[in-house]
């Protein structure tokens, strides 16, 4: 699965997951958006996980700053 | 989930941009569709975004209107977000209602029950959701205990749990839905696990048996125990999330909690469905009676279709004894459709387990209507199953108050789909639910059998009828008089009598008369019939004949003949005299004596005459008793 791939995914997620209208970029964190808080954190990678049909080792994803960071780790974890 | 009946996953969600469009365009269609997808769902993500067009299609005013509003609070011994927004969109949707939510702290809801000035009871929730803490859920002490004192432990931590669950449905008087302990997946402790009670497995189990088995009736299981199994209990953890965020299951356990807690809260709403109506040719056997005749159709273990189609009716029956009637709707004429249930030895369902019978050509939403209107219950109590895709839908169209559930063309999955339709589900079974078949059944068999007017003979015998027949009596006297004051279709003379002149008949020597009550294996129909003839010379006159229409035609006729003949013997008459005297109401019975063999009498209208011989004798299928005649 190529970056690209794992972006346009990545984009269908975030649209089911947030009701505001979300440009998915490698750049992109949580301040930027208003509905991204600690609860909705917790869906989107929940969400994550089963729609790349992998399993995020525990506590890594706190590490991750961005959605660019986050896609690191999906690209890891999908190897 | 792959499962035999439910929809693979990669199939699910292929209507969200069809959807999303809908929502867009403020189109009406996008309510009823959301509602379907969501019955379906069964991944969290796409849980989330049928949550989140909801919300938009709320905003887009495309909700109805006149919703009620749930105020639901969850209380629990894990982190309850994401599950409380899940919670929200399927009652949302499954009870068509506005959800108010109100979620508690993480694992404080032990202090949430007990503090009456808390926000919980400030919310005012109409339903409260206990997600209890599995860790409370658990032994103390060794896997070598004497079981007595795991099992008082075990029972101990139920009590506790149900005692929470009880004070808040006091103090709040909201309907409580509590769950049970989801089982762990894990090997250890290996063979102990299951013959000893300190195992988690073990004593979890324990407790939720005790939970279900003790629990006040405002208290409702929402069982996780089950959920995880069918789920398959390694995919209900997840380990991770609980360690990140004390998530207490894996996502697609939550949309499966969150569904049945909506199940949970809409059957305390709403009653389960009272009655299914059947299609026969590939639904209830394999084939077509019509054309294949009794003898060629699949039903019976001679084959495994035939096995198949004979388990759905063992389950059909199942559903039978726990009150939900059975009602045959097919295109089929009414006398091939029947012969299966009478006379083909493989069948599980007999004439007798349906209490209304629908064979012939018109519609199935004519006959479905006509269905319901006769059993006196409103449509939407209705469950409709059809092999033929066709047919349901014409049913969905023409009568959309009944539920219609198409089974296809594999009849091993028939028993299961119904199963897991979740439409006949029961919390309770009272003794009126298990009466409510019989009663209709008394009704049913009666018309049932007489559908079957290709072997009258057999449908009479099958009655078991006894005539009970008394001379008149002063107890009698006021009905006997009622009946001659108010009879007028089967009725001879019309000839009326008060009850003083009944007395008077009873006392005088000149009068024979008597009295018939009928009582057949479904019930009494009491006294059905009045006869009083008068000895005039070698005569015996028939004074007064009449009967109630309801027996008509089941040999009443015959046997009343036959009490005539005896009396006219023991009073060494030579002839019986009948008389009928028209009116514009008794022309039913114009023809009654000539087809009992009377004459009529030369230069008399209205007077037959039939001469007493010692062998005149009518058959019947009534068996008589005789008092005081």
């Amino acid at each position: 699965m190529t970056k690209d791939d794992i972006y346009g995914k990545l984009q269908g997620i975030f649209d089911n997951v947030f009701m505001e209208e979300v440009k998915v970029t490698p750049e992109l964190a949580a301040k930027d958006v208003e509905e991204w808080d600690s609860v909705t954190h917790v869906s989107l990678v929940l969400a994550i996980e089963e729609q790349f049909k992998i399993r995020f080792r525990v506590g890594e994803v706190e590490s991750a700053k961005n959605v660019g960071d986050l896609v690191n780790l999906i690209a890891l974890r999908t190897k | 989930m792959t499962s035999q009946t439910e929809p693979q996953p990669d199939a699910q969600g292929a209507n969200l941009p069809h959807l999303k469009d809908l929502i867009r365009r403020a189109d009406a269609a996008a309510f009823p569709l959301l509602v379907a997808e969501t019955r379906r769902a069964t991944q969290f993500a796409l849980a989330l975004s049928l949550n989140n067009l909801r919300k938009r299609a709320e905003i887009a005013g495309l909700g109805p209107t006149d919703r009620a509003t749930l105020r639901v609070a969850l209380i629990g011994g894990a982190t309850l977000r994401p599950l409380a927004d899940l919670v929200e969109h399927f009652t949302s949707m499954l009870c068509a209602a506005k959800v108010d939510i109100w979620v508690g702290e993480y694992d404080s809801y032990i202090s949430e029950v007990m503090d009456p000035e808390g926000e919980l009871y400030a919310f005012k929730p109409s339903v409260i959701l206990v997600l209890p803490a599995a860790g409370r859920c658990q032994y103390k002490g060794t896997l070598a205990d004497p079981v007595a004192d795991q099992r008082a432990q075990a029972e101990a931590v139920a009590r506790d749990l149900l005692d929470l669950c009880q004070s808040a449905a006091d103090r709040s008087g909201a309907e409580v839905i509590v769950c049970n302990f989801a089982l762990p997946p894990y090997f250890d402790p290996g063979p102990m696990r299951s013959s000893s009670l300190g195992s988690d497995y073990s004593f979890r189990k324990y407790v939720n048996t005790q939970l279900g088995l003790n629990r006040p009736s405002s208290v409702h299981i929402c069982d996780a125990e089950f959920l995880a199994n069918r789920l398959g209990t390694l995919r209900a953890v997840d380990d991770r999330a609980w360690f990140e965020s004390k998530q207490p299951y894996s996502a697609e356990m939550l949309v499966q909690l969150a569904r049945e807690v909506a199940e949970t809260i809409a059957s305390l709403k709403r009653p389960a469905k009272k009655v299914l109506v059947l299609d026969l040719d590939n639904t209830l056997w394999g084939g077509v009676v019509g054309d294949d005749g009794v003898e060629g159709i699949e039903i019976g273990t001679t084959s495994p279709r035939g096995e198949a189609f004979r388990a759905f009716q063992h389950h059909l029956l199942a559903l039978s004894q726990r009150g939900v009637l059975l009602t045959v709707c097919s295109k089929n004429d009414h006398d091939k459709a029947v012969e299966p249930f009478v006379r083909h030895p493989e069948m599980v369902l007999r004439l007798g387990d349906i209490v209304n019978f629908k064979a012939n050509w018109e519609p199935k939403s004519e006959n479905i209507r006509k269905i319901a209107a006769e059993l006196n219950l409103g449509l939407d109590s209705l469950v409709f199953v059809d092999d033929n895709p066709a047919e349901v839908e014409i049913v969905r169209q023409f009568v959309p108050e009944v539920t219609g559930i198409c089974l296809g063309d594999d009849p091993s999955l028939f028993a299961s789909m119904l199963r897991d339709s979740r439409l006949f589900e029961v919390s309770s079974l009272t003794k009126e639910d298990l009466e409510r078949v019989s009663l209709y059944k008394q009704d049913a068999e009666r018309q049932q059998l007489l559908g079957q007017s290709t072997d009258m003979d057999a449908y009479l015998t099958s009655l078991q009828m006894v005539g009970h027949v008394a001379s008149f009596s002063a107890v009698d006297a006021p009905r006997i008089s009622q009946l001659i004051n108010k009879s007028n279709q089967f009725n001879l003379t019309t000839v009326r009598r008060t009850e003083a002149e009944v007395l008077e008949v009873m006392r005088s020597d000149r009068y024979e008369a008597f009295t018939m009550r009928l009582t057949d294996r479904f019930g009494d129909h009491g006294l059905i019939l009045v006869v009083v003839t008068r000895v005039d010379g070698d005569d015996l006159l028939i004074d007064t004949w009449l009967m109630s229409c309801r027996v008509l035609k089941r040999g009443v006729e015959q046997e009343t003949m036959n009490e005539i003949l005896r009396l006219a013997r023991r009073r060494g008459c030579k002839r019986v005299v009948g008389l009928y005297v028209p009116t514009k109401k008794n022309g039913m019975v114009s023809g009654l004596y000539p087809s009992l063999g009377f004459s009529a009498a030369t230069g008399e209208a209205g007077r037959f005459i039939l001469e007493l011989t010692d062998e005149a004798h009518f058959s019947s299928h009534i068996e008589i008793s005789r008092s005081d005649v």
